[in-house]
């Protein structure tokens, strides 16, 4: 029967609010208010105390479906497969060419490539590399079927064979300075035992077939959506590593993976998500160091749906792009304004860091106007014009910078629903004859100057530009080997860019990657992850 | 007796033919199933052929290519009727994002999932069955409203709310359970799916233990209840009598409940970052990896189906009315 009503009703009130506040509480991790992050905050200074690590664990903010960056060619891919395979050359911090599986290589022409390899290079499994494994993997790194993800980097490929015991000349169609940096693990090759390819009948990279490899890493397990499992090879040519294993765990979703780290389970952490950099900074023992990581961020216009054909459409839609308040307030200064889609390290090559913003800087520009903008847009098509933006649910912070951008259009009469879509669906819609506004997220792994304007401008490109002029600046450039002269025609293609208003450039990013104290990574750069980066790592002891 | 030994033997074929007709009637939905799946998949937006080729450019002659390998451009009906037959000869296919036969993809993720859902329906009948019956014999007690208002929280809260809380308070204040991960096999794979399955049992848990609440309460006011108690049984053993009636509304809803821890493994394989078919089936649709979703659909269309079964042919375990009304007709 009924209990004292009163003393019921307090303990029932008492209960559903400590439910409440545990809930609140649980929802309030990771609500900070901006303050503009930007670099480092931490001034830790790392002593390599030159000790063993028996095992690192990272952790991935994404899952791969499978290793072999033919297959599957996303960032995370590269960045593992880095420190398991090698090309015939790779990158150093500065992402200039060095050798890898090639010792030493020689032009006898502008299109003809010869590679000595290195008789040190053995697999994984002990057995040699041999020339013709070098000449099987590239055919196959070429072919679509096999290797959807990289044949592109090759289509310039005119023959690969074997012309010595351990010699390999590879020529390419046309003459092209952007060739040799394809043929390491950031482009598009990374050397395999061709019995290996064979046994399983090109299906590499699986749980079961794992990934055979030269690198300073071997594969040991993998299970898609859970792990990989790495540990030493003592085949590998370079300097031994200090750690013995790495154990890399794919944890999607954001908040478990910041509460993995505050159990300490997580060693080092990619790709934080820009609004946790906070969260993670004042996780005990660990760090966050940001970085930039040669990607772009900008709009995309499909000249083939109206009214994105019209150039003043176009400008009036850059014009009302505030980059420095999207920057500041809204990526929290984990970026920079881009004044170009090449970023300053890809000019690397010719111009230094502070030369190449320079010169970046004087192409033209549109500055935030919305007057401007209004003026530009009055007359066009484009008034009272409504269309969609989407962009993937992988990069939040796009969503952001697209709300910002929306309400900038509104306000010169353009009305843009944001919509967020799995990356998948995002893919689909760049070029799709539909969507003439949308969001380009490149990642480069190369550095290449002319990878990213390259795929904006040139041929197959997804705006629907057509310009001899531009594929004559891509193709000419690409086969200029002064890095200095190359420079100048990737600038006239970003000053066609702009001149056409043909993408409108929004930032170069910058990742934030978190580490525990008693890691530290060599040459910490841009191109650090697509290097052999389990080498690299030491044990550090911080002051 | 000759008479009772035929009337067994006719009630066992008769048992007989109704699960065949059972059985049959699930292939014929699944059949369907596979249809309207193939169909939705086909509609859906995204490209195969640019979630393989990725973002970059893609010269047309590849695209031709990837497109001739996937069958990409044979008819609608073609294509299903391919699919079809080689599925009826044994053969799933081969998984186009993971380049793995299906059947090895669904088979290394199978045990995490079948833990999960096992483990979750194990901990939502211990929290659901005596919760609801206690409600029940004390119908109006604080501890009444008590479980009434913790089954309107687990009713109420979605599942990731739940498991961010259930990873804050039992993996970070008091380090108890690991925060993400399948585990290893064993003690250790149950240590690390016991947050996983209670915050799938706690939706469900609760739905089961309001039933089992009812169907209790309505016994123990029916008329039967009420005579026993007049003849001066313990009320321990009234308890048991009405319990003995109230199973079957239980054991359907048990059931079909099971059903709905299927579907929620989808969100909770996601927080906790666990290897199991519900990730799978979620990257699969967004990928537009039709073999794999095909397989997994009929594979949890199939496990639906043979649960409805056991739970209607556990009516005549458990109800001697059933029973005896199949043997009279």
């Amino acid at each position: 029967m009924k209990v004292g009503s009163a003393r019921v009703r307090g303990l029932r009130l008492g209960a559903a609010v400590a439910v409440v506040a545990a809930l609140a509480l649980a929802g309030c991790s990771g609500e900070e208010p901006a303050d503009g992050g930007g670099a480092a905050t931490e001034d830790v200074t790392l002593t390599d105390t030159g000790e063993e690590i028996d095992e690192v664990t990272v952790a991935f903010p994404g899952s791969l479906a499978n290793l072999y960056i033919g297959q599957e060619a996303g960032i995370l891919n590269y960045n593992l497969a880095a420190t398991v395979q090698e090309g015939l050359v790779a990158q150093d911090a500065n992402g200039e060419i060095v050798p890898a599986l090639a010792e030493s290589w020689e032009t006898p022409d502008e299109t003809t490539y010869v590679f000595t390899l290195r008789d040190d290079a053995t697999f994984h499994n002990g057995d040699p590399v041999t020339a013709e494994d070098v000449v099987f993997s590239l055919q196959q790194a070429a072919d679509p079927e096999g290797s959807p993800g990289t044949y592109w980097y090759m289509m310039n490929l005119g023959s690969v064979e074997v012309t010595g015991e351990r010699e390999v000349t590879v020529t390419t169609n046309a003459p092209d300075a952007t060739f040799l940096v394809n043929l390491s693990n950031a482009g598009a090759l990374v050397v395999t035992q061709q019995a290996y390819w064979e046994e399983h009948d090109g299906a590499v990279g699986t749980s079961e077939s794992l990934l055979l490899g030269t690198g300073p890493f071997k594969v040991v397990e993998f299970q898609p959506d859970s792990h990989v499992l790495l540990e030493r090879a003592d085949t590998w040519w370079g300097e031994a590593p200090k750690v013995r294993s790495i154990r890399v765990n794919f944890i999607p979703d954001a908040s478990t993976r910041l509460a993995a780290a505050r159990t300490g389970d997580i060693d080092i952490a990619f790709n934080v998500p820009l609004n946790q950099a906070k969260d993670w900074e004042q996780i005990d023992g660990m760090r966050v160091e940001s970085m930039n990581d040669l990607s772009y961020v900008g709009l995309i216009f499909d000249q083939r749906v109206a009214p994105f054909d019209d150039i003043n459409v176009r400008k009036a839609i850059a014009h009302s792009i505030d980059q420095d308040a999207i920057v500041e307030r809204l990526l929290r200064g984990y970026g920079e304004p881009a004044t170009a889609i090449v970023t300053p390290e890809g000019l690397s090559a010719a111009f230094d860091g502070d030369e190449a913003r320079a010169k970046l800087a004087e192409l033209p520009q549109y500055q935030y106007d919305l007057e401007a903008a209004k003026e530009l847009i009055a007359g066009t098509d484009a008034e009272g014009l409504e269309t969609e933006l989407t962009y993937p649910n992988t990069g939040p912070q796009l969503g952001v910078a697209a709300q910002a951008i929306a309400e900038s259009l509104s306000q010169i009469g353009l009305t843009v629903s944001v919509r967020e879509v799995p990356i998948e669906e995002w893919l689909a819609t760049i070029g799709d004859g539909e969507h003439g506004l949308g969001f380009m997220w490149y990642f480069s792994t190369t550095g290449d100057p002319a990878e990213v304007n390259g795929y904006l401008l040139g041929v197959e490109n997804p705006n629907g530009f057509e310009s001899d002029e531009a594929n004559a600046l891509i193709t000419g450039g690409n086969a200029i080997a002064d890095p200095v002269e190359r420079a100048e025609t990737i600038l006239a293609l970003e000053k066609l860019n702009k001149e056409q208003a043909v993408n409108a450039p929004i930032w170069w990013g910058k990742s934030v990657t978190a580490f525990s104290d008693s890691i530290g990574v060599k040459d910490y750069s841009p191109f650090t992850f697509t290097r052999a980066w389990g080498a690299h790592l030491f044990s550090a002891a911080s002051e | 007796m000759a008479e009772s030994g035929t009337r067994r033997t006719r009630a066992r074929s008769r048992l007989a033919r109704v699960v065949v007709l059972r059985l049959a009637s699930v292939l014929l939905i699944l059949l369907a199933l596979s249809f309207l799946t193939f169909t939705l998949l086909y509609l859906a937006p995204g490209d195969l052929v640019k979630n393989l080729l990725g973002n970059r450019p893609s010269s047309p002659a590849a695209i031709a290519a990837v497109r001739a390998q996937y069958h990409l451009d044979d008819p609608f009906l073609v294509r299903y009727l391919d699919w079809l037959f080689s599925a009826l000869r044994g053969d799933l296919g081969v998984s186009i994002r993971m380049q793995q036969p299906v059947a090895d993809v669904i088979a290394s993720r199978l045990g995490v999932t079948l833990t999960l859902i096992a483990f979750s329906f194990v901990l939502a009948l211990l929290a659901a069955i005596p919760l609801g019956i206690l409600s029940a014999a004390r119908s109006g007690s604080v501890v009444d409203r008590a479980a009434s208002g913790l089954s309107l929280l687990g009713l109420s809260a979605p599942s990731f709310v739940l498991a961010i809380l259930g990873i804050t308070v039992l993996a970070i204040w008091l380090p108890v359970f690991p925060a993400y991960g399948a585990g290893g096999n064993g003690l250790d794979r149950l240590w690390h799916l016991f947050l996983p399955s209670a915050v799938l049992a706690a939706g469900i848990a609760a739905i089961l233990m309001r039933i089992t609440r009812a169907s209790v309460l309505r016994e123990l006011e029916g008329d039967a209840i009420t005579f026993a108690r007049a003849r001066g049984l313990s009320e321990r053993v009234v308890l048991s009598i009405a319990l003995r009636s109230a199973l079957i509304p239980i054991v359907t809803s048990a059931g079909l409940i099971l059903t709905f821890i299927i579907s929620g493994t989808i969100i909770v394989e996601t927080v906790f970052a666990l290897p199991g078919l519900g990730q799978l089936l979620q990257q699969s649709v967004l990928f537009k990896d039709l073999p794999v979703v095909q397989a997994i659909t009929l594979l949890v269309a199939a496990m639906i189906g043979l649960i409805t079964i056991v739970v209607d042919l556990s009516y005549l375990a458990l109800d001697p009315r059933v029973r005896a009304r199949d043997s009279a007709a």
